[in-house]
């Protein structure tokens, strides 16, 4: 007797997770949404796209809760509909997707609900992209930090970025003037040219008004890991670091800074709220630029260029307000000075470069340049440690 | 030295979740219970703590920041213990498969834990969910004034945040528990051999369905800890992330014993930030195995040591009936 009936309650307790998990899937596409209702579902619309029936889908690998990327990307979602007047049941998200076939099955399933462009918004997802677009040649699909879109012949993929080393190296200028300890760290997600580039650009940035600075790196090995990033930034704190930068999705390094009173920049969203003590300010993205562009595209009938990105000069990228309760004094000025320089003209990765190995990878008078949207630029600079790969 | 102070004072603090995890997992163990949900009682504790501080400061004018500690302990203890009632009604009183259960509430949990964060996130306008900063700091370091500043000694011993020091009393509390008092040593019958202690007048049962409980909601405590002070009191999804399965390891690590799971959850601690702090030049996935190559190691030698005291509980993973004596 005892035995069917704990049986029939292991089911119970196993279904009513099944159920949990159910409804948080449903929640997480369609709370702040409110999907499902829909007039195109299933198939791709026979008619013309337009604004009033344009569908949009969003792959995230985490949710706002990291107050960084991804947070920031769904503001500049939130911008993107403010500025075409799109209705929420016109914007699927989905959060929380991994770097694995989840990825697929999220993109298929925002393809068959009717998306009429989808965007993925972290670096691994690319393969999943590529693989569904594919299948799905009438929708299109704008992929984030990657680089095989024009390699691959696929018409309908195309990937997106922003000069954000350029940010980067204005919001180095704020943390060159403000270390007293000329040495600052730096808690980066991957041993990628991404990451590699950002720092050196934030590196760059602090060199270029304090000659005597040098940088310490610690990865955590992924893109969002707040316990992983607090540790990283404790251990660079140690080290006598007094000023840290960040190339990860959360804010763990801001709020590790402040509560060892000591100062920090921000990446992604203006991260002041999270630590007003320690942010001098944040190197910060507007994604509604590219999001309106593509959308617009979209309605318009226009090709989207394979590889996309705009930097400064567009407002793409861009340093947040100043904290002016942290900076050094004649941090607005540096930066104003900075910013005068790269809208004449001149960039970032202008030579001569050494890396940290003495050995000059961009010579003198020479500028490098990215070859796509995406940053390709992986030498460590001279005056950097990495600690432990 | 400095740097040597630096790594045990990080290892303190990646240590203590996993010392919440295993001092509950050892309690619910003695009891004779293999609870394998420390995972899911965790993921519930983290919720439930957080969800506490969350609406008591959206409902107070002026939150205290004590105040705040005190309900996300207390939620977060009575969630874990939730989790872990769930486990003994399945497994004490209806008989159900020990380790089957303990799955389904790891996966239980950890779906409770995300579809209650995110529909607290839902509920805010910048969609997280997050506590303030008065609350976020009363999860801080404290600092006892003469003595936080001691050279070394001020640093190492009175300058966590006040649940690092709340888990040392709850493994003191229970190695006496254990050792020196008659309710402890009836729990330890009952873990050992159910019949015995059954027929020596011990209500099996209640041993078992209380051990289980207070285990769970400590083990809850160590999800909260996770939430509220690693993640800074703001619901990230899937934040446990294998730490309960650690916490598991570290019971055997630990031999039951509640005084080694301290130095168990230091050393733990101290393995998972050691690329940190001691960059000898490989690569960190081979720091990340470190902790469970400890764990192989400790196994592999208390099997060769056959030590009857720091054997498994006999009856650990076997349900009781009373009616097969």
């Amino acid at each position: 007797m005892r035995k069917p009936l704990a049986i029939v309650l292991v089911l119970a307790m196993v279904l009513s997770f099944a159920a949990c998990s159910g409804k948080k899937a449903q929640t997480s596409s369609s709370a702040d949404t409110n999907t499902a209702s829909g007039s195109a579902q299933g198939t791709q619309p026979a008619g013309k796209v337009t604004l009033d029936n344009i569908k949009i889908g969003f792959v995230h690998i985490s949710d706002p809760s990291d107050k960084g990327y991804t947070y920031n990307h769904d503001l500049g979602t939130k911008k993107m509909q403010k500025n075409l007047n799109l209705r929420d049941d016109q914007i699927v998200n989905k959060y929380n997707i991994k770097e694995d076939d989840s990825c697929e099955s999220a993109l298929r399933e925002l393809a068959e609900q009717g998306c009429n462009i989808i965007f993925a918004t972290s670096f691994g997802f690319e393969d999943y992209v590529l693989a569904v677009a594919a299948e799905y040649p009438n929708i299109q699909f704008c992929h984030a930090t990657g680089f095989q879109a024009a390699s691959s012949g696929l018409k309908n993929v195309h990937n997106y970025f922003g000069k954000i080393y350029q940010a980067r190296y204005l919001s180095g200028i704020a943390a060159g003037l403000k270390t007293k300890t000329n040495k600052l760290g730096y808690v980066s997600a991957q041993p990628f040219a991404e990451c590699i580039s950002g720092f050196d650009s934030f590196y760059l940035g602090a060199l270029s008004v304090n000659p005597k600075v040098t940088m310490d790196v610690i990865y955590t090995n992924s893109w969002n890991n707040p316990t992983a990033e607090s540790q990283a930034a404790q251990a660079l704190i140690d080290r006598g670091c007094d000023v840290l930068g960040q190339h990860c999705d959360s804010t763990a390094t801001q709020t590790t800074a402040e509560s060892k009173g000591i100062w920090g920049v921000g990446y992604n969203s203006d991260m002041i709220a999270a630590a007003p003590k320690a942010v001098l300010t944040s190197a910060v993205w507007d994604w509604s630029v590219y999001l309106t562009y593509a959308v617009k595209s979209v309605v318009n009938g226009e090709t989207i260029p394979a590889d996309w990105s705009q930097g400064l000069a567009e407002g793409v990228v861009d340093v947040s307000a100043l904290n002016e309760a942290t900076v050094a004094g004649g941090t607005a000025d540096a930066i104003k000075k900075a910013r005068d320089k790269i809208l004449g003209g001149w960039d970032v990765f202008t030579g001569p470069l050494y890396d940290n190995n003495g050995t000059e990878v961009v010579k003198s008078g020479e500028t490098y340049e990215d070859p796509g949207s995406a940053p390709k630029f992986d030498k460590v600079l001279k005056g950097i440690t990495v600690v432990s790969q | 030295m400095d740097k040597l102070i630096n790594l045990l004072y990080a290892a303190v603090l990646a240590g203590t979740p996993l010392l919440f995890g295993t001092l509950g997992e050892i309690l619910t163990e003695k009891s004779g219970n293999l609870n394998l949900g420390v995972e899911g009682m965790m993921f519930m504790g983290g919720v439930a703590g957080l969800a506490g501080a969350f609406y008591y400061e959206k409902f107070v004018t002026a939150p205290s920041g004590a105040l705040a500690v005190l309900i996300a302990v207390i939620c977060a203890f009575f969630s874990g213990a939730f989790g872990a009632l769930i486990y003994s009604f399945l497994t004490v009183t209806m008989r159900a498969n020990q380790n089957v259960t303990g799955l389904a509430l790891t996966i239980f949990g950890a779906g409770f834990g995300n579809f209650f964060g995110e529909v607290m996130a839902n509920t805010t306008a910048s969609g997280y969910a997050g506590v303030g900063n008065k609350i976020k700091d009363a999860f801080l370091g404290i600092s006892i004034p003469g003595l936080s500043s001691i050279p070394f000694f001020g640093k190492l011993l009175f300058n966590y945040n006040i649940l690092v020091y709340l888990g040392v009393i709850i493994a003191a509390a229970m190695a006496y528990l254990l050792n020196k008092t008659r309710a402890g040593l009836n729990l330890r019958a009952v873990g050992e051999n159910p019949a015995t202690a059954d027929a020596a007048g011990i209500n099996v049962t209640l041993f078992k369905y209380i051990a289980t409980c207070v285990g769970g909601g400590i083990c809850g405590i160590g999800g909260m800890y996770v939430v509220m002070v690693t993640c800074s009191g703001i619901w990230v999804h899937n934040c446990i992330n294998g730490m309960g399965w650690i916490a598991v390891a570290l019971v055997i690590f630990a031999t039951w014993n509640p005084s080694r799971a301290l130095l168990g959850s230091l050393v733990f601690g101290g393995l998972s930030i050691l690329r940190l702090y001691l960059p000898l030049g490989i690569p960190m996935q081979i720091y990340g195995t470190l902790p469970y190559a400890a764990t192989v190691v400790v196994l592999v030698a208390t099997s060769i040591r056959q030590s009857r005291e720091h054997r498994i509980p006999q009856s650990c993973g076997y349900n009781y009936f009373r009616e097969e004596r």
